[in-house]
């Protein structure tokens, strides 16, 4: 199997769980994150511990990864200004909307017309970031240089 | 069966699996942002050849349409406390289009989005991806709070 169907193929499953648990509703989001369901932090806290016990376990029993062979290994980040800075102009575009990447490919799959303007602007901040970055902003604090962005963000 | 909510005792296992076969098979940080990243610079460079990350894009998009099918349509309708409180469709499309950019420019410059940071990053102990988290629910919350706050 290439690790473009595998990456199809866990990006299917994602889609689904997305869609089937209510994630991809703006109400469910914001019911979560108004403390009126425990839904939210429920699901978020049981696929980030099983994903925390899975890795430790991969790491220690699977020295190769099936497809390409590498070694599974990753590295931990420091924290840095551009983590915060960051995350709180996402924080402020995720409390209005009640959407994120993930669930704005699946509004956009789902056929919800409201996730277009979303995706236009997810797509041209993605294209901003990279006009900061080519202009030799790299030396900011905030804006990562290429190097030291993290691989796969 | 569709139609009723996942329980979140299943849903978010799975989603946790989804990160540790993407470690297990291509040894990758599974990021809904590094796969938005491929197809946007996949499609500026006027290529096609995408990697397994934007194929996660469209294996998610998929995913969503087949749910859309066999629920006989979407999940919601209108879009939540926006259509409940504005009447004009141009300003809540202004208001989506902003927050799309906060949310692509943000999470580009924080290196990672929910699931890079929040599921993948926290889930191997990155202290940026705790920072990240802590950072953006912190402020979603404190966002939803205040609008509803204004609203009501």
């Amino acid at each position: 199997m290439s690790t473009r169907v595998a990456g199809a193929l866990i990006g299917v499953v994602f889609g689904v769980v997305l869609s089937w648990s209510g994630m991809t509703s703006p109400e469910v989001i914001r019911e979560g994150l108004l403390f009126q369901s425990s839904y939210l932090f429920l699901f978020f806290g049981g696929a980030v511990t099983t994903a925390f016990v899975g890795l430790r376990i991969l790491r220690r029993r699977a020295p190769r990864a099936l497809l390409t062979g590498e070694r599974v290994r990753w590295e931990t980040v420091r924290p840095e200004r551009r983590h915060v800075a960051g995350s709180l102009l996402f924080g402020v575009g995720w409390g209005v909307s009640g959407a994120c990447p993930g669930p704005i490919a699946t509004q956009l799959g789902q056929g919800i017309a409201w996730g277009v303007p979303t995706t236009v602007g997810l797509v041209l901040g993605i294209v901003l970031f990279g006009r900061l970055q080519a202009r030799g902003r790299a030396k900011s604090s905030v804006i990562p240089s290429p190097v030291a962005a993290d691989a796969t963000a | 069966m569709v139609h009723s909510q996942l329980p979140w005792f299943v849903g978010g296992p799975v989603l946790g699996l989804c990160v540790v076969a993407m470690r297990w098979l291509m040894n990758e940080r599974l990021g809904v942002m590094g796969a938005w990243t491929d197809v946007v610079d996949t499609v500026s460079a006027k290529r096609l050849s995408f990697g397994p990350f934007g194929w996660m894009l469209f294996g998610l998009i998929a995913g969503a349409a087949v749910f859309a099918l066999i629920a006989g349509g979407p999940d919601f309708h209108g879009y939540g406390w926006l259509t409940d409180t504005f009447d004009s469709t141009l300003l809540i499309v202004a208001i989506l289009f902003a927050c799309g950019v906060l949310i692509g420019l943000g999470t580009k410059i924080a290196g990672g989005c929910t699931s890079g940071n929040g599921l993948s990053g926290n889930a191997m102990a990155s202290p940026a991806s705790l920072v990240a988290t802590m950072t953006f629910f912190a402020t979603g919350i404190a966002v939803t709070v205040l609008t509803e706050a204004l609203i009501s």
